[in-house]
């Protein structure tokens, strides 16, 4: 797809906006002058998209080596008087939760909104929490939108409630916000005149958070969280549909869209009063007692945690009310919600039999069944090349059942047969935490597996503790230049800054060294001369030395993208059927999604259109059957380069 | 008018975000409102990936199962992966392709086929092939999918046109790939039109 800066477009035009270029829309529109981040889906396309337009429009935007940095880069401007904007995926803010937490006590000079994008259902991530609760821990006040559009209007609102209180704002999307797209059009123009500089005003007692000054803080930060809780009951923040209905529907963020959808579905659009909550912490709590008065029985529909169902029990309860309220007995705890759980739990609600108004298909059974297809290592992927390299030097350098620790990125995928080098997973930069400490309990080989964006967000600190405190783990990183499971995000190791300038690069191996490793390098796309790099590497190793490999080879996808773009032809391997014996070597050992076997074959096919001449099956093929069979360009290595 | 349900299903990488995004440029052309729920991140890499295309006003993005009005398989098994959002009423639209998983057992094409028209009204349609024959680019076969699509679907048509449809790509693509996208369009029309008048 062609990038048309559809951000820039004026006031009155309408774009097809994903949930997470609407919020980037919004903040244009409020004039912020800083935004940072660190990518991390659902979050990402945020900062994408104003790294996008930065140049045009005049504001700051970067790329930050973590989110604790983003945090403290963009709270730094809202400290000076610039509005700032920080994006981050719901585990990015486990990462800054310590500034987070001082952010509330020392406040803001101009709008400030930490962007949390939390991801229900795990479609792309570790843990499903439920970021809300931040707000209570910190107390800063989360706004909570219900669909693309009104995250474009609420990050607004978010921004001009920040710059009223002089407090930070957490709004907290969803995948199903930020990824969904919907036509949006623009309310306003972006501002011309931006504020991108601002006064450090001193302040030692707001700014030097020791004991004594905190303590000062702290009474002046709940007076704002007590302020929200007053008077932010009223739009955009809560709205009362239909009111004076006995029974009442108390829907927060996505729920709503969810909840207006049903009720049509169920021929019932005015029997509820439907209160549309996007400030769920803290709630309101004057229109829901409005509500309670006149309801008979409450049900509060909310994805994941029970945060306003809390809420709204306290409320009743010190109200002394006695209604019937409904929550996480009726709507699903666990997972995304959507229209037909929601259906669902209105029926229940209003006691009806709760069976589905729509007649599904049963599911199709064969024999073999339908195999599930996770993702899957792209064809050409470097870390494939660099997983069979690893395993097969192991082997000959008689390193016994090594241990892999590893990581969060595409290499995650080496979890699956045939690979297995990622025997952990748990957050950034765990791999080499981890493979410390298993190498001083257990005796087996320890290898931490990270990739080089993973490796500056969160790798350095334990590979130093690795050396320090004389564990014995190989770290291997790598290096495929980019920050690619996101989108191909620049990187320090990249030599490129968010708006595409060029800029210092830090290699990895430079860093390692420093640190006191003996470093080696190896480009996967050379298996014969890998393998023998890493025998020797592992040998050393067993000497006892400390060693890393960096395995530095170019993002399979953004290779493509470089051939497609300059015109560059990668060379095509085929199997001649002749000398295949069928022997799946290349097939069990690469599961490479290019090589497939057709049904009821004996012998594999490549798919020309699937294959990016990497080459990988053709070095490991013991019949040498595997070869060109469409010649690239003369100039093809360059788009692997 | 109550919404009408599109879904796209493939593999990550046969470009369903991209044909989301036109049939939501189309759909602005015309004044409906639209929502089309995405999946980034890995689950892009190779993976099951589903498009919710949700035409009509209304903001809960994802389809029930059981309630597509119409679905766009750019693979076999995923096409029959997805036949749980379909009805007895549901248009099945199928590009002929299987695409096995690395390392793994699966059913025939044929038993495939024969499961899913036991459902639902299918179309089978060559996409990948006309695609290539037409532009020599196999990753324009999504497009030609929804031109296929657009003939044979009367209803989706009181949504989106073929006319809002290129007026929507140019919103999308530039040069050459505007160009070719738009004739892979009009062939896929085209056959579209062919079989049904058949």
């Amino acid at each position: 797809m062609v990038k048309l800066k559809y951000l820039l477009w004026p006031k009155g035009a309408t774009a097809l906006l994903l949930g997470n270029e609407a919020i980037a829309r919004g903040a244009m529109e409020s004039g912020i002058g800083f935004a940072a981040a660190y990518p991390g889906t659902p979050s990402t396309e945020i900062i994408e998209a104003l790294a996008d337009v930065a140049k045009d429009v005049g504001f700051y935007v970067e790329w930050s080596t973590n989110e604790k940095v983003a945090f403290e880069s963009a709270y730094a401007a809202a400290m000076c008087g610039v509005r700032a904007l920080v994006a981050m995926k719901h585990v990015g803010l486990n990462v800054a939760a310590d500034m987070f937490m001082s952010s509330a006590y020392a406040g803001v000079n101009a709008g400030f909104v930490i962007v949390s994008a939390d991801d229900p259902g795990q479609h792309s991530s570790q843990n499903e929490q439920d970021n809300r609760w931040y707000g209570f821990i910190a107390h800063i006040p989360v706004v909570e939108p219900w669909s693309p559009r009104s995250a474009y209007k609420l990050v607004k609102a978010s921004f001009e409630l920040s710059e009223k209180l002089r407090h930070p704002v957490l709004f907290r999307s969803t995948t199903r916000i930020s990824h969904t797209r919907q036509p949006i059009t623009y309310e306003n123009d972006i501002p011309k005149n931006i504020k991108t500089k601002g006064i450090f005003d001193r302040d030692i007692e707001r700014y030097v958070l020791i004991p004594a000054h905190g303590r000062k803080q702290k009474p002046r930060l709940m007076s704002k969280w007590k302020r929200v809780m007053e008077e932010e009951g009223r739009e955009p923040f809560l709205a009362i549909e239909n009111p004076g209905k006995k029974e009442v529907i108390i829907a927060s963020g996505i729920s709503y869209a969810h909840v207006k959808e049903a009720v049509e579905v169920l021929g019932k659009p005015d029997k509820f009063t439907i209160v549309r909550v996007s400030l769920p912490v803290p709630l309101p709590y004057k229109p829901i007692l409005d509500v309670a008065k006149d309801a008979e029985k409450i049900l509060v529909v909310e994805e994941l945690d029970p945060i306003v169902e809390k809420q709204v029990a306290e409320i009743l309860y010190k109200n002394g009310l006695s209604v019937e309220l409904h929550g996480k007995d009726l709507v699903p705890e666990n997972f995304e919600l959507d229209l037909e759980k929601v259906y669902m739990a209105i029926k229940k609600f209003i006691g009806e039999e709760s069976v589905s108004p729509w007649r599904p298909m049963e599911p199709i059974v064969t024999e073999p069944p339908i195999p599930v297809r996770p993702p899957v290592l792209c064809p050409g992927c470097p870390h494939r090349n660099t997983y069979y390299i690893v395993k097969v030097a192991a082997n000959k350098a008689g390193l016994k059942n090594p241990v892999f620790t590893g990581d969060i990125g595409c290499y995650t995928l080496g979890y699956q047969p045939p690979f297995k080098t990622q025997e952990t997973s748990f957050e950034m930069g765990g791999s080499i935490g981890i493979a410390h400490g298993l190498s001083k309990v257990v005796d087996e080989p320890v290898i931490a597996v990270i990739g080089d964006s993973t490796f500056y967000h969160a790798g350095l600190p334990p590979s130093v503790n690795i050396i320090y405190n004389k564990g014995h783990a190989i770290v291997l990183v790598l290096d495929n230049y980019y920050t690619s499971m996101t989108g191909h995000q620049p990187h320090p190791g990249t030599g490129l800054t968010a708006i595409g300038e060029p800029t210092y690069r830090i290699p990895p191996e430079d860093l390692l060294k420093a640190m006191g490793y003996n470093t080696y390098v190896i480009n996967p796309m050379n298996v014969r001369e890998s393998i023998e790099k890493v025998v020797e590497a592992y040998k050393k190793f067993k000497e006892g030395d400390q060693v890393a490999i960096v395995s530095r080879m170019k993002c399979a996808l953004q290779t493509v993208r470089k051939a497609r773009r300059e015109g560059i032809k990668l060379p095509v391997y085929g199997i001649i059927e002749d000398k295949c014996t069928g022997c799946m070597v290349c097939v069990n050992l690469l599961a490479c999604p290019a090589i497939i076997v057709p049904k009821d074959a004996k012998k594999p096919v490549i798919l020309a259109d699937q294959c990016v001449g990497c080459g990988l099956c053709a070095q490991v093929c013991p019949f040498n059957a595997i070869e060109i069979i469409e010649e690239g360009s003369p100039n093809w290595m360059e788009a692997w380069l | 008018m109550a919404r009408y349900n599109v879904l796209l299903v493939g593999v990550g990488g046969q470009g369903l975000l991209t044909l989301g995004a036109i049939i939501g440029a189309a759909a602005i052309e015309k004044g409906v409102d639209v929502t089309i729920a995405e999946t980034h991140g890995m689950s892009q890499r190779g993976g099951s990936l589903v498009v919710h295309v949700r035409l009509g006003k209304g903001a809960s993005p994802l389809i029930p199962k059981g309630a597509a009005n119409l679905i766009i398989g750019m693979e076999a098994l995923e096409t029959a992966r997805s036949i749980v959002f379909a009805n007895r009423e549901t248009l099945v639209i199928m590009n002929n392709f299987l695409w096995p998983p690395p390392l793994s057992k699966y059913p025939s094409l044929e038993d495939l086929i024969n499961e899913i028209r036991g459902r639902a009204r299918l179309y089978i349609v060559d996409a990948m092939e006309m695609a290539k024959e037409e532009t020599g680019l196999v990753v324009t076969a999504n497009t030609l999918a929804l031109g296929y699509a657009l003939a044979i679907d009367k209803e989706l048509q009181k949504y989106i046109d073929i006319e809002a449809v290129e007026k929507g790509m140019e919103k999308i693509f530039r040069g050459k790939a505007l160009e070719l996208n738009k004739r892979v369009l009009w062939r896929g029309y085209r056959e579209g039109e062919r079989v049904i008048s058949k």
